[in-house]
């Protein structure tokens, strides 16, 4: 029994820490990235981004909703990233989506 | 003596070395919460009332149940990283009683209660009670609104039941055409207050998803740590095609409770040319479930909300779309048991709310 929860903790505290180092590693290539989608796409080719992360993430489950304000559609996808584990980049493409 | 000695100063150096390592593990983890510590203030976010009511009335062999339900969702965001979110279900099931009137009990519990803190691209850590992420049905597709059937499948309570503890979850891409999700729980034992109960338990559940064919594969796992200390295991699977406007999730389970299936099918009819205003708000739903009994008896099978026999069921329902957040729903179901068949109707009205506990715009 004790073993089975320090192997588990193990185990989780590895992939932690592991996946923290890979993020690590490359922020910067991150934001570069982010900061090249928001710059040099138009909003039109945002949108049709978002919708597509939308529809491939979200529309799994449900149908598009109405557009929220956005700092309220904020927290739904912070809710949403959580739950359907949707990743930071995807988040804001869908935000940009259902809010613009 | 001298030995004894040289060995307690072996121990601390081995207990420095390990400290100095789990508190360079913690900064790597926590470190990256200040590289997006400026978010715009436009989409900053706010807390937030959400969740559904419905209203439902269902005849179950010849039982009138009218079935009230109300489940608001709290979320506070806490700075850049943080989220501290809570479902409560607030459920009143009113029969018809000898003297004409209706009456019941109105339950209510907590269904979760949890901090995320979003450590990276990659990893979510949740502290709290949680939905216990076996398959995809408790998690993503409980909710009233969401549900494109109202009566649960057979198989729902099996690994289900909220956890105590904490989780790891997080998704990432492994190539354009594949993505990879995943949850590991512990779980603490609970008992003693009422609504809040847990098992000590570990799991997982791991997921493909392939956003060509639009198509989500995974599994789930769970060993309980008390009392038998059974596995359950179980499949899931959800599909958007892209020629129809069809959703198929199905999901598979297996326990010391019993096993069993369910695969169910959503058609929108917005490709239907008559009448289009109507028939693009309208969705027909099939399903169909099997369950097969465990190790357990009917009196502990009733007490879980599992069916006490061998079971076969068939349902076919209506959704229609009256506005965003607000459907009228309608089903039938036919279920055949060795306990004795039965047919199930039901009719109501489900509506979701979002109400923002602060300014929703950036004015």
């Amino acid at each position: 029994m004790r073993r089975v929860f320090v192997l588990s903790f193990a185990l989780a505290f590895t992939v932690a820490a592991s996946s923290s180092l890979l993020a690590a590693r490359s922020p910067n290539k991150k934001e570069e990235g982010t900061t090249t989608v928001a710059s040099n796409t138009n909003a039109d080719t945002m949108r049709a981004l978002g919708e597509q992360r939308f529809r491939a993430n979200c529309g799994r489950c449900h149908a598009a909703p109405q557009k929220f304000p956005p700092r309220a559609m904020s927290t739904v996808l912070r809710h949403m990233r959580v739950r359907a584990t949707i990743t930071g980049e995807d988040m804001r493409l869908v935000l940009f989506y259902t809010t613009q | 003596m001298r030995f004894v000695f040289t060995n307690v100063g072996g121990r601390r150096w081995r207990r420095k070395i390990l400290l100095r390592l789990v508190c360079a593990l913690l900064l790597q983890i926590f470190a990256p919460a200040r590289m997006h510590s400026q978010s715009a203030d436009a989409e900053r976010p706010v807390p937030i009332l959400s969740g559904n009511a419905g209203f439902l009335t269902s005849v179950t062999a010849g039982q009138t149940l009218l079935d009230t339900q109300l489940n608001p969702v709290l979320l506070v965001p806490v700075g850049d990283r943080w989220l501290i979110e809570s479902r409560g279900e607030f459920e009143g099931e009113f029969q018809r009683a000898p003297s004409g009137s209706f009456a019941g009990p109105v339950n209510k519990h907590l269904d979760y209660l949890q901090a995320d803190y979003i450590a990276n691209s990659y990893v979510t850590i949740t502290a709290g009670r949680f939905l216990t992420p076996f398959g995809i049905f408790n998690e993503r597709l409980y909710p009233e609104w969401i549900r494109t059937l109202q009566p649960d499948p057979l198989i729902l309570p099996i690994g289900t039941a909220s956890s105590d503890g904490a989780m790891l979850r997080g998704g990432f891409a492994v190539n354009s055409h594949a993505n990879v999700n995943y949850a590991a729980y512990v779980s603490a034992t609970s008992i003693g207050v009422n609504g809040v109960e847990s098992e000590r338990q570990v799991g997982g559940r791991a997921g493909m998803f392939f956003p060509g064919p639009r198509l989500e594969v995974g599994a789930s796992w769970q060993k309980a740590l008390q009392d038998d200390r059974k596995n359950a295991f179980g499949f899931h699977l959800a599909w958007q095609t892209r020629a129809l406007p069809l959703s198929v999730h199905s999901e598979f389970a297996r326990a010391n409770q019993g096993s069993g299936y369910w695969i169910e099918g959503a058609y929108r009819l917005s490709q239907i040319n008559a009448w289009n205003r109507v028939m693009r708000r309208t969705e027909v739903v099939g399903r169909m479930q099997q369950f097969f009994n465990g190790a357990i008896g009917p009196d502990e099978a009733a007490s879980l909300g599992l069916p006490t026999a061998n079971t076969r069921e068939a349902d076919f329902g209506v959704n229609y779309f009256l506005k965003d957040g607000l459907k009228a729903v309608g089903s039938y179901g036919r279920q055949l048991s060795s306990a004795g068949n039965l047919n199930q109707w039901a009719v109501g009205i489900v509506y979701r709310f979002l109400i923002p506990l602060g300014r929703g715009d950036s004015r």
